[in-house]
Formats: structure tokens, sequence, C-alpha cells
């Protein structure tokens, strides 16, 4: 028994390769969540997609100009992704358009502008870990670029945390106490960006959103205080990533699908079987009584 | 001195002026109603006053400090879907003096258990604020403005949806901060409330404004107050006496 679960959970990471890529997700597990979690509660759930498909072509130009270099594409994403970003927000505010339309509008002429990038410049093997990642090939470089970004993000956050929920709150009572909201707001959207950018290596443009916002939306079924969705995503993204490592890894699975799929039944079991909101907590039906003291 | 005084104000929205030659000075110490018909320009001139619409000519002398003027607006700008507990929005006022990074000590955990003790809604510490009634909701944002130390406070049609009780309770406190030096501006439509808490009213309609003292509102007939204000005579009388 022993030894089969040595064979099944410890015998991988052996290899160099495995153990760099459980670092670089537990470092994405750490710092993607927390940010899932304010997108979720701003009701920006999508945008992480769409900011998911802005760094694209900024990845796609790094790949052009230095090759499969981890930081030139990383910077290119950075700067195409922000750029994305500061344009929705502008042309919203001149327009008075929806932020959410001029995001939709700019994502896909970055996803159409990105993909065409890759394929005039390289084979469609490239253009496949552009998209899918592979967190296999994770050298040190990638290791030490991801597990810099996560912290960044991981302290700004805690920087701005109270500004943040306040800005969520209430934005009127922050911009009455001078604090431009734009401001935080602004932070806020570069920290997706950067974590995006951190993501991509490893789970690919398109699935790096999946370990941001799978597990903060699974954790809404599960707590209503913010401390805790906080806490449950950064939980659940965590056996997440390590476990769908280590599926890919037996079962010979892409490792970016088989951790963000082993999220995705996280998800579907606690929407059948959650504490909030769930299906089975609809059949419950069951009330505190009057004089009985509010969960804490 | 008055903290607050407006200067031969003139507002507008989308190009239309809703306000024009507004003077005069609030009371400090002293809770002034704001009364006018909808659309009058009661919301437009808070709006003003908080700094959220830029006058179009004349200006707002406001001369307390920005982080101690609080602003309960008609319709909440609060995200009752967000998780935050009652005891949580009363810490976000200390603001002013916490700011984003510095940590709350035990001593304003007491101040935040002390106003919701005053407001009545200590067992409501640890309840998320969308599973609050009207009522309680409008206490809990009471207690930030209380947490926040506000010296100049603006509040549009506080008493909207909210019961009697609590009422009573929101008016108590309001006649409590004005004692103590705050500044306050009431949107009422209720003459009865009017008669009770202000000590000078601000008339809005026809473009002008009009300070009356609240006696001035009592029925000619009567000697009472009259439920409703006699619309119709009151702001002709006003619209004439903002453009002499």
């Amino acid at each position: 028994m022993l030894a089969l679960l040595d064979a099944w959970l410890f015998a991988p990471f052996e290899y160099g390769f495995m153990r760099r890529a459980v670092v670089a997700g537990l470092a994405l597990s750490l710092a993607a969540p927390p940010l899932g979690v304010f997108l979720m509660l701003r009701g920006m759930s999508l945008i992480g997609d769409a900011m998911a498909h802005a760094i694209l072509p900024g990845v796609a130009l790094g790949f052009l100009f230095a090759g499969f270099s981890l930081p030139v594409m990383s910077l290119g994403g950075i700067l195409s992704g922000l750029l994305v970003a500061v344009l929705a927000g502008s042309v919203s505010q001149m327009t008075g358009h929806r932020e959410d339309s001029a995001m939709a509008s700019f994502f896909l002429i970055s996803l159409a502008a990105g993909v065409m990038l890759v394929s005039l410049g390289g084979s469609s093997v490239d253009l496949t870990h552009v998209l899918f990642g592979s967190i296999l090939a994770v050298d040190t470089t990638a290791l030490v670029l991801i597990a810099g970004i996560a912290s960044l993000i991981v302290t700004v956050l805690a920087g701005i945390f109270r500004a943040l929920v306040v800005e969520c709150l209430d934005p009127l009572f922050l911009r009455g106490q001078g604090v431009r909201g734009g401001v935080v707001h602004g932070v806020f959207l570069g920290l997706v960006v950067l974590n995006l950018t951190a993501g991509f290596q490893t789970l690919g443009t398109l699935m790096a959103v999946g370990l941001m916002m799978l597990p903060a939306t699974t954790a809404r079924f599960w707590s209503q205080r913010l401390e805790g969705l906080i806490a449950i995503a950064i939980g659940i993204a965590l056996v997440a990533s390590t476990g769908g490592l280590l599926l890919s890894y037996h079962l010979s699975l892409p490792s970016g699908p088989a951790i963000i799929l082993l999220a995705g039944v996280a998800y579907v079991l606690s929407a059948l079987f959650g504490r909030q909101h769930s299906l089975a907590a609809r059949w419950r039906r069951t009330a505190r009584p009057l004089d009985a003291a509010p969960p804490p | 001195m008055a903290r607050l005084q407006l200067h031969d104000l003139q507002l507008a929205r989308g190009g239309q002026t809703v306000l024009e030659h507004l003077d005069g000075r609030f009371q400090d110490g002293a809770v002034t109603a704001l009364i006018g018909a909808n659309g009058a320009g009661k919301s437009t001139l808070i709006a003003a006053i908080m700094g959220m619409l830029a006058p179009v000519a004349g200006r707002v002398e406001c001369r307390v400090p920005r982080e101690r003027c609080a602003w309960l607006p008609q319709q909440l700008a609060l995200d009752l879907t967000f998780p935050m507990s009652v005891e949580e929005l009363i810490m976000t006022g200390t603001w002013p003096s916490h700011g984003a990074l510095k940590g709350y000590c035990a001593a304003h955990y007491r101040k935040g258990r002390d106003i919701m003790a005053r407001l009545g809604i200590s067992h409501l510490a640890h309840r998320q604020l969308g599973e609050l009634s009207g009522g309680q909701r409008q206490r809990a944002l009471l207690g930030r403005t209380l947490m926040q130390e506000a010296e100049l406070l603006l509040l549009d049609e506080p008493f909207a949806n909210v019961d009697g009780e609590t009422v009573e309770m929101l008016m108590d406190v309001l006649r409590d901060m004005a004692r103590a030096g705050a500044t306050i501006l009431v949107v009422l439509h209720d003459m009865e409330q009017l008669a009770r808490l202000a000590d000078d009213v601000l008339l809005l309609a026809g473009g002008h404004g009009r300070w009356v003292s609240p006696e001035a509102l009592l029925d000619h007939h009567t000697g009472q107050l009259p439920r409703a204000p006699r619309l119709p005579i009151d702001f002709q009388e006003a619209s004439h006496a903002g453009t002499a």
C-alpha cells in the first residue's frame, strides 16, 4: 500500500522537470485565485478570459523577434495585455460604451493578430505551445520568472487589498475620500495581466485563466466571506495543479488541460453538493431558528 | 463663519441648467433640509457640494476636509452581493485616519462596537450586507459616517423605505452629530420629519433656491405644518425671490 502511494505521489518528483513543474504550479496557485475571486465579485469573470487573449499578440511578437525566449515573450505579453486594458478603458470612457463591449472587441482583434503572427513566424507546433503551454518544459529561468511574478502579485495585492475591497463595495465612498477608484482598478487589471503572463508558459494563454477563475467560482459554493473565498480558492488551485500534474504524468495526458479539468471537476461537484447556493443546498431548505447565533 | 457656502452657483446636467444664482451659507452644527419637487436639483446640488459635478459658474466653498465629508446617496452605489459584514463596513469608516495600509487596533474595534450598540445593530455585526433590510442597511451606513467622524454629512432621502422606529433612531443620531458641530444636509419630502429635524430649510424650485425657516412653511390658515408643502404657491414665491 505504502509502496503504491509512493509510486503514485512521490516517485514522479524524482525527475527535475516534475519538481520544477510542481513548484511553478504552486506559485501560480497562490497568486491567481485571489485575483479570480475579485474578478468574480466585480462581475468581471469573463474579463480574465479577454485579457488572456489580449496578451497573445505580444507573446507572438516576442517569439518572432527572439525565438522561444520566455523573458522576451513575457515582456511582449505584459505590454500587449496592458495596452489592451488601457485602450479598452479609454475607449469606453471616451465613447460611453460599456467597458466589456470595448474589451470584447479588442480581445478578438488581439487573438486574430496573435494567431496570425505566430503562423507567419513559426510552425503549428509553436502555435500549440503558445496557446496551450507545456508545464513540463519549465526550465529554471522560467521558474524564477514565474515565482518572481507570483510574489510580486501577492505583495501588491496585499498593499491594495483594503482599497480594492472598498472600491468593489462602494466606489463613491472611496472617491469621497479623495482616492481615484480608476487607479486601484488599473493596478488590479495590471496584476491580472502579469498573472496571465506568468501562467502562459505552463498552461498556455488560453488555459492560464482557468487556474484564476475556476477555483474562485468553485469557492463561491463553500463560503460567503471574502477571506474564506480566497483561502478555499487557493486550496482548490493547489490541489488541482498538483493533482493535475500527477494525473498527466501517470496517464500521459497533456498537463495544462489535466490541471484545469481537475479544477473543473471540483467546480461541478461543488455546484452539486456545496454548502451555499448548490443544488443540494436548495434541497435542504433548512433554516436556523430565530434565536440562534449566525454562523461564524 | 459657515464652513459650507455657495457663491452664485450655476449647475447643469447634460447641457441643461438645473440651478442658477444659488447663494447662501449652511449653518455649522445644524441640520438644513433641502426640499423641492422631483427634478428641482436637490441631488445635483449635493453632487456639486461633494465635488463630483463641476459648476458651470460660481463656486462651492467647502472648508471641511474632504475625508470628513460623508455622502449617503439616494440610489445606493453599494454592491450588495459583495461579501462584507456590517462590522467590516463600519470599520471602512476609519479610512481618513488609516488609509489603505494601517492596521486597526483594539481601540478602533471597540469604537466600532460602541457605534453598533448606539445604532441598535450589535446583533447584526457579523451579518452580510446583502441580508439586511433597508432600515438596517441605513443604520449600518450611518455607522460608517460616525466612524469616519464626518463633519459634513449629505443625506439624500435617508428615511425612504425605513420603518418608524429606525427613523426616530436615525434622527436622534443626526441631531447629536449636529450638536457636536457637524454640518448636515438632508433631502426630505416628509413635512413632519422636516419640522422635527431641520433648523433651516433650502427650497429649490424653478432653477432657483430660497432660504426659509421651518416655521415659514407653516400653513397660513391652521398654523400647523401641512402634510406636504403647498408646492405651487411656495415654489412660485421661491423662484421670484431667487430672481430678485
